[in-house]
């Protein structure tokens, strides 16, 4: 095993173990658990049969396994930057919701016409 | 003194230099002004408080789209109130445009009345180049197009109770200008355009938002959809 291969894992079970002790109980969470088990399962598989990756790679009519792989991070990529923006605009509109109702306690009118 | 039911809703930001005599002219023709401070750092609030405005204080920055909603919200909550108007703080708008577009709101039996800089004859010259990018952005939009509207980022706005009530801008920033718009399309509302003249002084232009944010808006406009309410 090469040194690059130790760590690659090493690391990939780090994320594992970040993941399972994560303690969001919702449905949808055991979904993304059970998701990155199988992520782990595939990551460890391609590290230790990296050529394995150029099969499917070829399948698909891509030339090498790690072209096929960069292919795969553009797509996550933007999809997590574009779910982060939304997730993003979602959390400010909650925050300037949050900002009125504190304003709104804070009025000033002026004596006169109070 | 006229117009007790009307309440003129101010965001502003940093308005110090002049939003005491803009609260001052507003008020020599309205009683009920209220000033949503969005967070200014110098004494904006203090000043319009003194000339007569209801203030009510953004604990943070949020932006002018937050700012009106809030002084709506405010607004619509006070007893008697059945007409509402959007101004901007810096005194580019003038007061007998707002007298006239609710002369407008009650005669020509519409819900919204919003200004345009650019109904036949022209009354006032935005620079050229804003000119172009602002009848682009009415281009553009779906909604402005729909309603057969010249102007989409017109500050100067006249509505009812029923629009105030129904009014929930979820655009923080300057795309709120576009989203009122399609709240209105959304929701059914009569709109009617008023010529109105905008005074680009030098103050005011330097307050104006860039033209680049054009692009902000736009991107903000396809993506309003998507978002949860």
């Amino acid at each position: 095993m090469n040194w690059i291969q130790a760590l690659l894992i090493l690391s990939i079970i780090v994320l594992l173990v970040y993941l399972l002790r994560s303690r969001t109980s919702a449905r949808t969470k055991a979904w993304v658990k059970v998701g990155g088990v199988l992520f782990v399962i595939a990551a460890v598989y391609a590290i230790l049969r990296p050529n394995d990756t150029t099969v499917v790679a070829n399948w698909l009519g891509v030339a090498r396994g790690a072209d096929l792989m960069e292919y795969a991070l553009i797509i996550a990529f933007v999809f997590t930057t574009l779910s982060t923006y939304m997730r993003f605009k979602d959390l400010e509109l909650k925050y300037a919701r949050l900002a009125r109702a504190v304003a709104l306690q804070g009025v000033r009118v002026p004596e006169e016409q109070v | 003194m006229r117009y007790q039911d009307v309440w003129i809703v101010v965001p502003a930001f940093n308005e110090a230099s002049v939003i005491g005599d803009v609260v001052a002219d507003i008020r020599s023709v309205f009683d009920h002004v209220v000033l949503v401070d969005d967070g200014s750092k110098d004494n904006t609030a203090d000043i319009a408080l003194h000339a007569g405005a209801h203030v009510v204080p953004h604990p943070v920055n949020l932006g002018q789209g937050a700012a009106i909603q809030t002084g709506v919200e405010y607004a619509r909550s006070q007893p008697g109130a059945q007409v509402f108007a959007t101004f901007d703080a810096d005194g580019q708008h003038r007061l007998k445009d707002v007298v006239r577009m609710i002369d407008r709101l009650s005669t020509d039996d519409v819900d919204l009345v919003v200004g345009t800089r650019f109904a036949e004859p022209t009354v006032s010259k935005p620079p050229l180049l804003k000119r172009i990018i602002l009848r682009v952005a009415a281009l553009v939009s779906p909604s402005s197009r729909q309603l057969g509207l010249t102007d989409a980022h017109n500050g100067l706005r006249v509505f009812n109770k029923k629009v105030a009530d129904r009014l929930n801008i979820t655009m923080s920033g300057m795309s709120h200008a576009s989203e009122f718009i399609t709240l209105a399309v959304e929701n059914g509302w009569r709109v009617a355009e008023e010529p109105v003249e905008i005074l680009y002084t030098e103050y005011s232009k330097s307050k104006g938002q860039p033209l680049l944010n054009g692009v902000n808006i736009v991107f903000d406009g396809l993506l309003r959809g998507r978002l949860s309410r």
